[in-house]
């Protein structure tokens, strides 16, 4: 794994062809930087353009202004250094859980002894070792996010973007993967894009959490946060409890509630 | 899907399984009778009503024999037995063939003619779904081939081919890779974008996107388009023997049918209805065993 390649975000606009001939404009000018390691959240009311901004950095589609360059090569294509965790888990039901997890290295050709290894240790990790020669929808919903991560972390990608990877799974779940992601993170030092419509995963998680308006697209807020450090050897409770934290949750939100429509609309 | 929080309060367990777990298999319904004994209850009253209606001489059994006189004539159709009764000469089943052998030669034309279609049909229906240039071009022939009842170019293929079994396999191959083709296009073209992304972003290349999972993603509806186009294929068969067609299970019905045999006619339409039946069953297990996911994920 490589980590020292930045994510500079230029200009970057899209506009869906929608045939109407206006199209829907999805995203405005975004102009970001992330540091190689760095841990960043961003927030925004549903339908504002984070899916589009991510989907524009994994090379899913080409944007309609602006580019995306990854240690300085413009993303023209998805590859294997973008991994991507999608909100509905993209698992293979004709392959078993370890074999989903083992694909990435055997597309690149890694040795079986040596693929296999790695993948257990990812499994061993989502704790999904007992389910490895399950199919993916013998297992729920939460054990197949698990297993989409494990894919992907597998796969030793130097950013991982996610797409609310977590927000269709219950409270208890959720704080729990909340948890493993972070020890993953601190443990792999590989850089993240973290898209969520909760204000408090954002703050829990980030070292850095942003703020997208309402459609069209564009960063209102953009802050550093400490809390998922490695230094800050806290457990989930105590860091919850801590003025600073509640503090930049009221930010957040705030910054939210202002950029959304009123109510009338 | 989410998760019931209540299965997971229950079990804090360290590295935590606090999903549900592995889904339970589904389970049949189990309220009312049962729909096997409700059948096989139907049958015997139909069979029942028939003998009844037989044996009380209410029509000519030329017209509708016994289900005893039937079942005489398929077990006569599968021997050796005398040509007439009280005569020496011996003659094997019908037409010289045993009623299975009949059925065989029936089977083993679909299969040429349904095997051909899926060699021809299935790649062709992938470089129509993925070269659009192929697909635009092509698929109006397809679609127009789809469209015409086999037997109204059987003709032109006796035409082309002579009246044996090279026709047949040409109909039955013209019968069976359209719908093939069109079930491999939409399969293709229903695999959700985001499955063949999620590959990409795993570094594979264009060949093996395709490999681990444009072909597995669509090879549920493949089969689908099997079992229409053999189902498709075995009526169109039957059909087509008419012309020429001993030894062939349509060709015995009709031959059976023309000198009024019609105990042995009988027997055959039930043996081409049973059939077709069975081939769909299996193929519907066959699909069961490769794609076991089909309708689950
Ligand atoms: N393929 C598409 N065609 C047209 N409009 C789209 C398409 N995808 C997304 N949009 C629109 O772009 C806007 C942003 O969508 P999205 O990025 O998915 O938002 P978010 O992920 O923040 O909920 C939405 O209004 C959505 O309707
Ligand atoms: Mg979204």
């Amino acid at each position: 794994m490589r980590h020292d390649r930045d994510v500079r975000i230029d200009g970057l606009a899209h506009t869906f062809d929608t045939g109407d001939g206006e199209g829907v404009r999805a995203l405005d000018t975004i102009d970001l930087t992330i540091e190689p390691g760095q841990f960043v959240c961003l927030a925004g009311p549903s339908g504002c353009g984070k899916t589009t901004l991510l989907r524009l950095v994994a090379g899913f589609m080409e944007p309609s202004e602006g580019e995306v360059r990854v240690g300085g090569d413009l993303v023209t294509k998805p590859s294997a250094e973008r991994g991507v965790v999608f909100q509905q888990p993209m698992l293979y039901p004709w392959m078993t859980v370890r074999d989903n997890v083992e694909l990435g290295p055997k597309l690149r050709g890694v040795k079986a002894a040596d693929r296999r290894e790695t993948a257990q240790r990812f499994l061993d990790m989502v704790g999904l070792s007992d389910f490895a020669e399950r199919r993916p929808y013998e297992l729920s919903g939460g054990m197949q996010q698990r297993c989409q991560i494990a894919r992907v972390l597998t796969n030793e990608p130097d950013i991982i973007l996610m797409d609310e990877p977590f927000g269709a799974l219950d409270a208890l779940t959720r704080e729990r993967l909340q948890d493993e992601l972070l020890e993953i993170w601190r443990a792999t030092g590989s850089t993240v894009l973290f898209i969520t419509h909760s204000v408090d995963e954002a703050v829990f998680l980030g070292t850095r959490v942003m703020v997208m308006s309402p459609r069209p697209g564009r960063i209102v807020l953009d802050e550093r946060a400490v809390f998922s450090t490695p230094e800050k050897n806290l457990d989930a409770d105590e860091i919850r409890a801590l003025p600073a934290y509640a503090e930049l949750v009221d930010r957040v939100r705030h910054a939210i509630h202002q950029t959304e429509p009123s109510p009338s609309r | 899907m989410t998760d019931t929080s209540a299965a997971q309060v229950s079990a804090p367990a360290a590295h935590a399984e606090r999903d549900p777990g592995p889904r339970p298999p589904r389970r049949k319904s189990s309220s009312g009778p049962n729909p096997w004994l409700v059948r096989a209850l139907v049958l015997v009253g139909t069979i029942a009503v028939w003998w009844l209606v037989a044996s009380l001489g209410l029509v000519n059994p030329v017209y509708l024999p016994s289900p005893g006189a039937v079942w005489d004539a398929f077990v006569q159709a599968n021997r050796t037995h005398p040509i007439a009764p009280g005569v020496d000469r011996m003659i094997r089943g019908e037409y010289n063939y045993y009623l299975w052998e009949h059925l065989l030669a029936s089977l083993q034309r679909i299969g040429i003619g349904v095997g051909a279609g899926i060699l021809v049909g299935v790649p062709l229906g992938l470089v129509m779904a993925t070269v659009r240039w192929v697909g635009i071009v092509v698929e109006p022939y397809v679609n127009f081939l789809r469209a015409l009842p086999p037997l109204g170019y059987i003709g032109l293929l006796i035409a082309w081919f002579g009246i044996g079994d090279v026709s047949k396999y040409w109909l039955l191959f013209l019968a069976a890779f359209p719908p093939i083709t069109l079930a491999t296009i939409g399969g293709v073209r229903g695999v959700r974008e985001d499955m063949v992304n999620a590959v990409y972003t795993l570094g594979a290349n264009r060949r093996q996107a395709l490999t681990t999972v444009m072909f597995p993603a669509t090879l549920p509806q493949v089969i689908t388009g099997i079992r229409v186009a053999t189902g498709f294929a075995w009526t169109t068969v039957v059909a087509a023997e008419l012309n020429n067609g001993i030894p062939g299970i349509g060709g015995l019905a009709y031959q059976a049918g023309t000198e009024l045999k019609t105990p042995i006619t009988i027997a055959c339409i039930i043996v081409i209805g049973v059939t077709a039946l069975a081939l769909d069953a299996l193929i519907k297990l066959v699909e069961r065993t490769v794609a076991p996911w089909h309708g689950k994920a």
